[in-house]
């Protein structure tokens, strides 16, 4: 340690900040205060994940026995497993139709009427409390399954699918529409002229140039699905309870530790998984910066 | 998951689309490529609201009937005005507007140290902390304030202990306890559209500004600020568009005594089956939101203006 502090000082007077600034000290204790604050509940979680009492709320003793029991019990297992299917098959649906609307949206002229009224409608998905989703689309899908007879809108899959498509397709799109107006056409012209099909210059040109967008938007519509509460309380069906849905239903029940445990797991596995895609977006050549924005959506 | 995205039946459907014909500009007509989406918003989003639309012109026939829509009238909008549920409306707008500044005031200066006084190496680090609430569920992030703050929990205890307290900590349950998780809880959509915009800053700006002789304040109210006031626009709209429609957090802190306008909403189609009076106040919540985000966007181009003039003015008496 003295060694090493020794060698760095040499030469590092002239462009070291003032030791002592307190309006940067200021800021710094503020800026881990402010970290403080969006991670006390989240560790109070984990925390009492340990609680070997029956309630939550209630801490008796440390120990694994809510892990135990929240792997033993299949109706929390299956809410898990209906979360997770819905969220990946949305976020499917969802960057699909968001990818050929972005880049639709990115090519359209600028007097293009449709696109300002498909522009205004997204960002009208955008901007309704999600109460009204979920309050207007229970009796459309009611209608649809009953009156109608479409039998697929009963099924509490397709439901949840349809739900947290229509949530995250304006993010997908707004995204990779982003990623999009940036690009040069010419290289897709060029593809033109020289007799691709416009399906190849779709595949071999435009995915490519959109992909960190569109990857951006699949995740955010994953989260957005994984999330979701409100929305997915009115629709859920029987048998396709999904997590969060599972969870507040037990605030009126009585909370238990095992709801803990099982999102301490999920939380753990969040970041493993988020890692690995950082890990990959790394190795793909883009640097810290790039992912960041990647992540944040831009 | 964007790899399988990309790969649907890629082989299949490339003989029929050959024998389109080959367009010079592959920008031309690129309208068609919209219709999924179209068809998708209108069937999903679209139909299912002015349906409700057309809910909140109809009443309640009978006690097991939901909704009426035979006589069209704007009595259930009336009745929405009505000072009994315009009481919620007006709380939520409160909390929803404290709440957006609250979460304003820790974000600019948070979102400034992240995105200019911290080392950049540290950036992205920080940034995925930040984000690590947004990955844990929103209700679990709720509950774990409603562990913090419950008379019988450790906070409580450790308050009283130490003599800050003399009860047991009274907070769960009151529009405070409401008030605190939907800041929390809507934070981080403050912090990051203001991170986006502190970092994109030239830092040169602030350093031209040190060297014409401006202090350190002067330099952040004049330069750094006027700069950063799209990120707050966007974030202040990103806060408070959700907020105005939580029932999440009301319902776990709140309890019976902070009740917003998304949970009085949800009563009337899960347990009063009045879909009619929901409908309606739904739409007079939309009005709310709508009204926000013009005001909202009014006062940010009404600001960015004054800022201009004041700006320009003490150009003028430098000079």
């Amino acid at each position: 340690m003295s060694t090493t502090t020794a060698e760095t000082t040499a030469p590092a007077p002239a462009r070291r900040p003032r030791r002592h600034d307190p309006a940067k000290l200021g800021l710094n204790l503020f800026g881990i205060a402010v970290f403080g604050f969006l991670f006390l509940p989240i560790l109070v979680i984990v925390g009492y994940s340990f609680n070997t009492g029956r309630l939550l709320g209630a801490w008796k003793g440390f120990g694994f026995d809510a892990y135990q029991s929240a792997v033993d019990n299949p109706v929390m297992i299956d809410a898990v497993i209906t979360s997770l299917v819905a969220g990946v098959l949305a976020s499917l649906v969802a960057t699909v139709l968001g990818t050929i609307g972005g880049v639709a949206l990115a090519r359209a002229g600028a007097k293009a009427r449709w696109a300002a009224l498909l522009t205004a409608l997204l960002a009208l998905t955008l901007i309704t409390p999600e109460i009204i989703d979920g309050i207007s689309i229970l009796p459309w899908l009611v209608t649809l399954g009953t009156d109608v007879g479409i039998g697929p809108v009963n099924n509490g899959m397709v439901r949840l699918v349809i739900v947290h498509t229509s949530l995250a397709i304006a993010v997908v799109t707004f995204i990779v529409r982003a990623r999009m107006q940036g690009m040069d056409d010419q290289v897709e012209e060029a593809a033109a002229d020289l007799y691709a099909t416009p399906w190849n210059r779709f595949r071999q040109i435009t995915l490519p140039q959109a992909g960190p967008g569109i990857f951006a938007g699949a995740l955010l519509a994953f989260t957005l699905s994984m999330d979701n509460t409100i929305v997915a309380s009115f629709v859920q069906v029987p048998g396709y309870t999904p997590w969060p849905v599972y969870v507040l239903g037990s605030l009126k029940t009585g909370l238990r530790p095992e709801i803990a445990a099982l999102s301490t797991v999920m939380l753990l596995l969040t970041l493993v998984a988020l890692t690995v895609v950082w890990l990959v977006l790394r190795r793909s050549g883009d640097d810290n910066a790039a992912v960041a924005r990647t992540f944040t959506g831009g | 998951m964007s790899a399988t995205t990309q790969t649907p039946d890629a082989p299949a459907s490339a003989p029929v689309t050959r024998t389109r014909r080959r367009s010079r500009r592959p920008g031309g007509g690129s309208g068609w490529l919209s219709l999924p989406v179209w068809f998708w918003l209108v069937f999903f989003i679209l139909t299912p609201l002015a349906l409700v639309f057309w809910y909140s012109f109809g009443y309640k026939p009978d006690l097991f009937t939901s909704v009426a829509t035979d006589a069209p009238s704007f009595d259930r909008y009336r009745e929405v005005t009505d000072p009994v549920f315009m009481s919620t409306f007006w709380d939520t707008l409160r909390i929803a507007a404290i709440g957006t500044t609250l979460c304003a005031v820790i974000g600019v200066p948070f979102a400034y140290w992240m995105g200019v006084k911290v080392d950049p190496r540290w950036r992205p680090l920080l940034l995925a902390l930040v984000l690590v609430p947004f990955w844990t569920n929103f209700l679990v992030r709720t509950l774990g304030w409603q562990i913090i703050l419950s008379p019988e929990g450790f906070l409580s205890h450790g308050l009283q202990k130490v003599g800050i307290l003399s009860g047991p900590l009274d907070v769960l349950y009151t529009s405070a306890a409401v008030q605190l998780g939907v800041v929390y809880n809507y934070l981080p959509l403050m912090i990051l559209p203001l991170y986006v915009v502190f970092e994109r800053l030239d830092p040169a700006q602030r350093e031209a500004s040190r060297d014409l002789g401006a202090g350190r304040w002067r330099t952040f109210g004049a330069v750094t600020l006027p700069s950063a006031l799209p990120g707050i626009a966007a974030g202040a709209l990103l806060v408070f568009i959700p907020l105005m429609g939580d029932y999440l957090t009301a319902s776990v802190l709140g309890g019976s005594r902070g009740t917003m306008v998304g949970q009085m909403i949800a009563r009337q189609f899960n347990t009063a089956q009045d879909w009619a009076l929901g409908s309606a106040m739904a739409f007079t919540l939309m009005a709310f939101v709508l009204l926000t985000v013009v005001v909202v966007g009014l006062v940010f181009l009404a600001v960015r203006a004054l800022l201009r003039r004041a700006r320009h003015l003490d150009l003028e008496g430098a000079r």
